[in-house]
């Protein structure tokens, strides 16, 4: 029978997976964590490094004795970005007693969003959704939400736009997670912003943007702001330089400048569109392999330590994931330092606690990450990166949107 | 009025793509009776390959895309061989769920690789530069997409019209039986079938991974996209999938041209080739070309 | 009726009123009671934890789901590729009610008996409403009518800002005797609720078939033809054959969004639409035991393959393509040959074990 197969299969797989188990350290503790996230299936070309980001950031400190004797245990599943799946799992991950909890789609974690409440444990998702962070008190963002972002990449338009009023049109996935950020720019808006929303377009499986380009064209647009994953900006980018229609240089006068939300870029976007990706403005809280420093240095290290190939090193959502992983260790760290048992309440009230003085920086990224009861965004900085031959650059210095204090 | 003829324009460029994604489910169904839910992923395969081929192994991108046909020619071949020889006379629900089985089994090979998870694009081969006339713009990439698919389907045509092969599948596809009985060997236009519709997909791939870009997500998609063509044709005519391939382009092109941004509507054109699809299917339920089959208890 | 009422090795009915008995002889009444005694009875002998009882939860709504599907689909030979939508719809009809009166409103709480009967009949009337394209269509054209209900269904659903855009919809706990049911009893509760419905469904599906009802959609599709000439109406048929399909598809959404306490359309996408269908395959089309064998296969192979594959994932660990590669591998290839090797299903082997055991010891 089937039915006996499977459950014999379970057994042997259940008695394997005990055999091999590394045994416990007798000294140090074992801290486990969950995560959950979408490796196959939509989306996955930006969960797959974000997993190997996060796998490789807890073997080093596993390997290097980061936390002295104690190591994290973190388990990691792939769910095909569907609510149902990342339930179980995080159902799993509860029965085995997790100290913090990784998740990733923007969906799951508004689905989930109860139960992180009742169970009152911290989450770090890899969606940057502003509504994640409505009614909830668990769910810090690593970053900026996307809302603030887009408000950020706004505010950006009309300070280096030139001569009245800033027509610009929304690119956006047709989805919540594109819908939501575009009402804060219009609050923004009314908030006094000095911009025009000229059309909101949702683009769908599209082969052929021209006809959009052209209306947008015609009443004035002069920037496209886009809110959505990488392939349907790279058709649009794709078709707006064969139309020549692609501004040259920031503002171009009767061209399309085209800026993008964190998801819409990274070395992704270059793949996907080529040279039609030169121009375009993106903004992001990691800092890029692009632009070597220290902290990309390390991360590339990171990457060759554990056999990463070139994609995954110099991925952005490499980063991102090395970057949760690095917060979550440092509240480990933090509360162990403290003398406190490292539990799901103690570890909440660290990540809290990161602020001011206790704000932490990771390597990762372009600014510190700061928790407090009132912000639940962690990295409040952005940088604009603008492709120049093929990679990404940085645009001036980290900014920090204005109008999203006002609008709030 | 530009704006108008630019979308005409537009989507009868996608609506030929569409055609030539929609040929090879079109090719299977007229002599086998199969529709092929895995079209999608052989369409994917078929563009991974020739990437593979140009980047990896450096073969020049026009000899890898005809490499790449021939080796989906022989891939849907034996796919036809080990999978659906066995299901020849079996309900239309069990091969359905066969092809869409066979989808799932391709969607785990191709993670296997980098393609599945991963973004590439094909290397710049064509000039940059549009066309443009008299205010309307047709790119490169989509002018030799549509005269490719419009080679391909004249080439099927006249295959089905004139050669012996052709004519031979026909008449399998019109009696089985009757066929059988004149020498024609059923097994061996199945799989004919199966492989020149693995060509057709390979051929799509390409143009559709030039357009988007090589994302695996979209590439397979375009399998059931083009369902809605492949039933306005009436299944089994290729004249139908390309008439409706177009018309399927144009729906889709005016539906986000002129509906998306008024009455508060969005995303219109996903939805639109169905709903219309559902509305002509209710006046004519062999599609626009299918052959009203005459039913004896 | 054999003299001996505890077995029985042939056919000794001696009216119509006999062959329709639901059990033949003492020892499938005792045997069934058992069994559904034990049903009741584990959890409390064996706990399990919440992954494992939302597993079986799960599976039990797949169940529901694929009991509906297997009328339509498995009895009166309509391919349906729309199922996940039916059960979206009767998702959302509760969810439509949280948005409403809000998600911990009296009626959401303390009558979800109610809501869920309703949200059935929700997806009936729209099951007899996609059904009607099938008055007129036939096989492939009518499988692509109703591919096109669920992508009609997921953009309506994506669209709209009623529907929270897809996002999920809070659904609140629920009050029973005991108060209410909180977030540990909450799958164990649930649990008992679903198993009730799968209960009461299964037994309706068993004299469904044994009615002209039943009859008329096995009648219709093994011929349509025939089955008029004979004073069936094919069409009246089908439609409803689909009204009853969305029936249990609505019961199963409105458990779904119970069960996972909120409504989010990632649950309802073609994907899950195939997986039923599967399902559907794999258990054994067209019987009533098959949709039980179906969800348990096709829900224990996915966990399985997850274990699996986590365990390759820790000794490949920079391979971890292969490792998430298993899933849809797996999947498909369990279809591919169920259906070349055994396309009745696992109804089948069920058959060939009960025939087995009648007759044992004393075999020919």
């Amino acid at each position: 029978m089937k039915n006996k197969r499977c459950l014999s299969l379970t057994g042997l797989i259940l008695i394997m997976f005990f055999t091999f188990t590394p045994s416990v350290n007798a000294e140090g503790k074992i801290h486990k964590l969950g995560m959950s996230l979408a490796i196959t299936g939509p989306t996955s070309d930006a969960g797959n490094p974000y997993s190997k980001g996060v796998e490789d950031y807890f073997r080093f400190v596993n390997e290097t004795r980061v936390l002295g004797d104690d190591k994290i245990e973190c388990m990691i599943r792939d769910d095909q970005y569907k609510t149902d799946v990342t339930k179980r799992n995080f159902e799993e991950y509860l029965d085995k007693g997790i100290v913090m909890y990784l998740n990733y789609s923007t969906g799951s974690t508004l689905g989930l969003k109860r139960d992180f409440e009742e169970e009152q444990i911290a989450v770090l998702p890899a969606s940057y959704h502003a509504g994640n962070l409505d009614d909830s008190n668990y769910i810090f963002l690593p970053v900026a939400s996307y809302s603030e972002q887009l408000v950020a990449l706004s505010e950006y338009v009309v300070k280096n736009h030139k001569g009245g009023k800033a027509k610009v049109a929304m690119f956006i996935h047709p989805s919540a997670f594109g819908r939501g950020p575009v009402e804060d720019a219009q609050k923004a808006i009314k908030a006094g912003l000095n911009m025009e929303i000229v059309e909101v377009v949702e683009h769908g499986k599209n082969l052929d943007n021209s006809a959009m380009l052209k209306r947008l064209s015609n009443k004035g647009v002069q920037y496209v702001l886009c809110h959505t994953v990488q392939s349907p900006v790279s058709t649009m980018l794709k078709d707006s330089t064969r139309l020549g229609m692609t501004a040259k240089s920031y503002g171009e006068k009767g061209k399309l400048t085209f800026l993008g939300v964190h998801y819409t870029g990274g070395n992704d976007l270059i793949a996907l569109a080529g040279d039609a990706s030169e121009g375009f403005f993106w903004t992001c809280s990691f800092n890029l392999t692009s632009e070597p420093g220290k902290g990309t240095d390390k991360q590339l290290a990171l990457a060759k330590r554990y056999g990463r190939d070139n994609k995954a090193a110099n991925s952005h959502n490499y980063a991102a994931g090395i970057m949760v992983a690095q917060v979550v260790t440092e509240a480990i760290k933090r509360t162990k330092a403290k003398g406190f048992e490292v539990n799901k309440k103690n570890l909440y009230k660290e990540m809290n606690a990161m602020n001011g003085n206790y704000a932490y920086q990771p390597y990762t990224t372009i600014g510190p990450v700061t928790y407090s009861d009132t912000d639940r965004a962690g990295v409040d900085m952005l940088q604009i990166y603008s492709v120049q031959d093929g990679t990404f650059k940085k645009v001036g210095t980290p900014i920090q949107s204005e109008y999203m204090k006002k609008i709030e | 009025m530009s704006y108008f003829f630019q979308i005409v324009v537009s989507g009868v460029v996608v609506g030929s793509i569409y055609a030539l994604a929609a040929l090879g489910l079109v090719l299977i169904y007229k002599s086998s009776r199969v529709a092929n839910f895995a079209h999608g992923q052989i369409i994917a395969a078929g563009a991974f390959i020739t990437y593979f081929l140009t980047i990896t192994i450096g073969i020049p991108i026009f000899f890898s895309f005809l490499a790449s046909m021939i080796i989906t020619f022989f891939l849907a071949m034996s796919v036809e061989r080990i999978f659906l020889r066995r299901l020849i006379g079996e309900p239309i629900i069990s091969v359905i769920m066969v092809t869409i089985g066979l989808g799932s089994i391709i969607d785990g090979l191709i993670y296997l690789t980098p393609f599945g998870t991963e973004n590439y694009s094909f290397p710049a081969f064509l000039p940059t530069t549009p066309l443009t006339l008299g205010g309307v713009s047709i790119s490169w990439t989509q002018l030799v997409g549509v005269i490719i698919t419009f080679i391909l389907i004249g080439g099927f045509s006249w295959f089905f019209k004139k050669s012996t092969v052709g004519i031979s599948m026909r008449a399998v596809s019109d009696d089985q039986f009757g066929a059988m009985s004149v020498g024609i060997s059923v097994p061996k236009v199945f799989g004919l079938a199966w492989a020149t519709a693995g060509l057709s997909a390979a051929a799509a791939g390409c143009i559709i991974g030039n357009i988007t870009g090589l994302n695996f997500d979209t590439l397979h998609a375009f399998g059931i996209v083009v369902f809605p063509v492949l039933i306005l044709g009436g299944l089994d005519s290729i004249l139908g999938a390309v008439v409706a391939g177009i018309i399927m382009g144009l729906i889709q092109q005016l539906a986000s041209g002129y509906l998306d941004g008024n009455w508060g509507l969005s995303g219109t054109g996903e939805v639109m080739p169905y709903i219309i699809l559902l509305i002509i299917l209710l006046f004519k339920p062999h599609g626009l070309f299918g052959i009203h089959e005459i039913e004896r208890v | 009726m054999s003299t001996n009422p505890w077995l029985a090795t042939g056919n000794y009915f001696t009216s119509y009123k006999q062959e329709q008995a639901t059990f033949h002889t003492h020892l499938d009444r005792s045997v069934f009671t058992l069994f559904l005694f034990l049903l009741f009875a584990w959890p409390v002998f064996f706990p399990m934890g919440n992954k494992y009882m939302l597993v079986i939860d799960n599976i039990l709504i797949a169940i529901v789901a694929v009991m509906g599907l297997n009328l339509v689909t498995g009895f009166a030979g309509l391919i349906s590729i729309g199922h996940a939508a039916f059960v979206g719809i009767g998702a959302y009809t509760v969810a439509s009610f949280c948005r409403i009166m809000g998600d911990s409103h009296i009626f959401v709480t303390h009558f979800w008996p109610v809501l869920i009967i309703m949200a059935g009949l929700m997806g009936a009337l729209f099951g007899g409403i996609v059904g009607l394209p099938a008055l007129r269509l036939k096989h492939l054209y009518l499988a692509i009518a109703t591919l096109s209900f669920q992508m009609i269904f997921q953009w309506v659903i994506n669209f709209m800002s009623f529907f929270n855009q897809g996002q999920t919809i809070f659904v609140g706990r629920v009050t029973w005797f005991t108060g209410t049911v909180g977030r540990k009893d909450h799958y164990l509760f649930w649990y008992y609720v679903i198993l009730i419905f799968v209960v009461l469904l299964g037994f309706g599906i068993r004299n469904l078939l044994k009615t002209k009802y039943g009859r008329s959609l096995v009648a219709v599709r093994d011929n349509d033809r025939a089955a008029d000439a004979m004073g069936i109406h094919p069409g009246l048929t089908k439609v409803y054959a689909f009204a009853l399909a969305g029936f249990f598809a609505g019961v199963a959404g409105a458990l779904h969004a119970y069960l996972y306490r909120g409504v989010g359309f990632e649950s309802f996408t073609l994907h899950e639409s195939i997986s039923y269908l599967a399902m559907a395959i794999v258990g054994g089309l067209g019987t009533l035991n098959g949709s039980f064998w179906g969800p348990v296969a096709i829900k224990l192979l996915d966990l399985n393959v997850e274990q699996l594959a986590e365990l390759a994932g820790r000794y490949l660990p920079s391979s971890m393509n292969l490792a998430t590669a298993l899933r849809p591998f797996t999947f498909g290839l369990v279809i591919v040959l169920f259906l070349m090797f055994e396309p009745r299903g696992i109804a089948n082997w069920w058959r060939i074990v009960k025939s087995y055991t009648k007759l044992w010891p004393f075999r020919y």
